[in-house]
């Protein structure tokens, strides 16, 4: 599975939504299941689909779908 | 065997309160990543006895909590183990006494940093690899100097009573997640750390009790243990007294 597919899939499942409602401007609390709750079980399930250990500054600012991607992309070294 | 096959990480494991926890899970079946501040042959030799005597294994990890990158390295360890982690002790911790009007800014910082800082960060880590299996236990050491004050700890009951209210806010947020919060509030325990408290306030407290005697470490590792445990499944959001019946 490419990163992409990998990415998608784990905030799918993690906030248990189809992915077809997942874009990239989709923001933090723009749908109800990305509450506060759901942020922790998408950080868990990155961090486990990526095998990543993710900072605590970086889990305050993945903010959106696509902000996410950068920040594994920038910090992590995870190509998109 | 309380923890059979469970897998728990221990903070302040070289002596005292985390010593005896470290002890106890193990007797009790369960793996530990044993985190400690230093090395020393003592300690190697005593965790190698363990794992022959009570078949689990014990990965020791020798880290400075104030050193934020160290502590960050040593979570990496245990991360890069993919293993499920059912419990998370909080023993590690400093205490400097001085009343009042005595106390250095500097000193009451450094205390706030282990006794809280460094332990809820610690946490953070540990709690996301809780997460993936929505269960586990955190156990934090208070202190009935955080519940009562004690005259010449105030750097040392207020960093206490700061672990009050974190494991009650801790608790309702990883409640929902399955994963239960609680505290332990020693009264006077025989560690190095209580033979430091000078003025006879000890003496004192221990008078006050109903049982008259100091606590043995051992005697806090059993409530961690028992808080560690599905026997304790319901429990989460309290602070047990293990006092000896301080009034």
């Amino acid at each position: 599975m490419d990163n992409s597919k990998k990415y998608l899939a784990a905030f799918a499942e993690s906030l248990d939504v189809d992915e077809k409602v997942l874009n990239d401007d989709l923001a933090y609390e723009g749908i109800p299941e990305w509450d506060s709750i759901g942020h922790m079980g998408i950080i868990a399930a990155l961090e486990e689909a990526f095998d990543i250990m993710m900072e605590t500054d970086d889990i305050l600012n993945l903010s959106t779908f696509a902000k996410g991607k950068e920040i594994l992309s920038s910090n992590y070294e995870i190509e998109f | 065997m309380l923890l059979k096959g469970k897998n728990a990480v221990i903070t302040g494991c070289l002596k005292g309160i985390g010593r005896s926890t470290l002890d106890a899970f193990s007797k009790n079946g369960a793996n530990v990543w044993a985190c400690c501040q230093e090395k020393t042959d003592e300690f190697e030799s005593h965790i190698t006895q363990l794992q022959n005597d009570n078949g689990v294994w014990i990965k020791p990890l020798y880290f400075d909590f104030l050193d934020e990158s160290e502590l960050k390295t040593a979570v990496k360890q245990i991360h890069r183990d993919k293993l499920a982690i059912d419990a998370l002790i909080n023993i590690a911790g400093i205490t400097k006494d001085s009343l009042f009007q005595m106390v250095s800014m500097s000193d009451m910082k450094r205390i706030f940093e282990v006794n809280l800082f460094a332990q809820i960060l610690f946490s953070q880590y540990i709690t996301k690899m809780m997460l993936k299996n929505r269960s586990g236990s955190i156990v934090f050491i208070s202190s009935i100097s955080g519940l009562d004050g004690n005259i010449g700890q105030l750097s040392y009951s207020s960093s206490k009573a700061a672990i009050v209210g974190a494991i009650k806010t801790l608790s309702a947020e990883l409640g929902p997640q399955g994963i239960r919060v609680n505290a332990v509030a020693p009264g006077v325990i025989d560690t190095e750390m209580t033979k430091g408290v000078s003025g006879g306030s000890l003496e004192k407290l221990i008078g006050s009790s109903a049982l008259k005697k100091i606590g043995h470490p051992s005697e806090i590792a059993n409530a961690n243990l028992f808080l560690a445990s599905d026997l304790a499944s319901y429990i989460t959001g309290q602070i047990i007294r293990v006092d000896g019946g301080i009034r």
